[in-house]
């Protein structure tokens, strides 16, 4: 059973290799997010977030491990783990969109709309978010941020902590890609 | 009078001291500290990208959330974003493991050079395109001289 699941692995790989020309890769993608409020600042990082972009349909995908988010205290990644975002049920945030109107040759900075679908914690929601991108000689750098409302991703927060957690929390990504080596 | 202030500021600082240590104690308390945790798994990078290829469900019940030793040969090490990162090279060159290194290894890792066979503590968190280690060290570092 191991050895056919193995071999349509290998088979997906081969089969997409020629698309790959088009695509650009970060295994190393910084997100980072931060709830402000008169009680406390929880500020956590995840530095290893992957995004691929096929530039030839302007698709961009992301991918990343809720329990990669580092805190500076280690109660604050276990509640985000354990009670809020519980990544045992669900352990990746996703978010899979298009870049409108966007034109990889030029080689100013651009600002430009992304809108897709981000899920975490297993909800779904319909979202637009700004992004910079700058053509550095074939890499590109995307960089941006954008807001999300706790209550949209049915994540529940005890109210004796609701003073410490803000409700809308500013989240911001950086993401420097790479061609798609084949 | 001069006793029950006595008591009632012999108290005051005891309470004090109680809540700092509660605070420092609980609410600081630090992640898990690598170099004085045993690894609970020994793989090699290899082994561990595919096994998460075949089988991410299996995988991460074995690997996530544990301190494992990798072992592997060194594709790339980048410094993005402030981070020290290690790649070690998977079964595919598609697939490698990603190990954060803590910021006291910095002088190690400049040494390191591509093709060389390393060891690596770390905790694993799971898979995405690479199988993800935070937290890392290297471990009885071996040259290929």
């Amino acid at each position: 059973m191991n050895k056919i699941i193995g071999i349509i692995f290998l088979l997906m790989n081969f089969t997409d290799f020629d698309v790959k020309s088009d695509q650009f890769i970060t295994r190393q993608g910084q997100v980072s997010f931060f709830s402000y409020t008169s009680v406390e600042n929880i500020e956590a990082k995840n530095n290893q977030v992957l995004s691929i972009i096929d530039f030839s349909k302007n698709e961009i995908a992301v991918s990343m491990l809720m329990n990669a988010f580092v805190f500076k205290k280690s109660l604050m990644h276990e509640h985000f783990n354990e009670s809020y975002i519980e990544s045992d049920l669900y352990p990746k945030a996703t978010f899979e969109g298009s870049i409108l109107d966007f034109d990889p040759l030029a080689t100013e900075t651009q600002t430009k709309i992304i809108k897709g679908e981000l899920t975490i914690h297993g909800i779904t929601k319909e979202i637009e978010i700004k992004t910079t991108i700058e053509n550095n000689n074939g890499t590109y750098l995307l960089n941006g941020d954008f807001e999300l409302i706790v209550k949209d991703f049915d994540i529940k927060i005890p109210p004796i902590l609701a003073p410490n957690i803000a409700k809308i929390i500013s989240v911001k990504f950086r993401f420097e890609y790479q061609p798609y080596e084949k | 009078m001069n006793r029950k202030n006595k008591i009632v500021l012999f108290l005051l600082g005891l309470f004090i001291v109680a809540s700092l240590y509660v605070y420092f104690g609980i609410y600081y308390h630090s992640y898990i500290d690598i170099e004085k945790v045993s690894a609970e798994v020994e793989i090699s990078s290899g082994e561990l990208t595919s096994f998460f290829i075949l089988n991410e469900k299996s995988a991460n019940s074995i690997y996530r959330g544990k301190v494992i030793e990798v072992e592997g040969i060194v594709k790339e090490v980048t410094f993005l974003n402030n981070r020290n990162t290690v790649l070690l090279q998977g079964d595919t060159k598609y697939s490698s493991v990603i190990c954060d290194m803590r910021s006291n290894q910095i002088e190690e890792i400049k040494k390191l050079k591509q093709g060389q066979k390393i060891k690596i503590k770390g905790v694993c968190k799971g898979f995405l395109k690479d199988a993800i280690l935070l937290n890392c060290m290297l471990i009885n570092k071996k040259s290929n001289e």
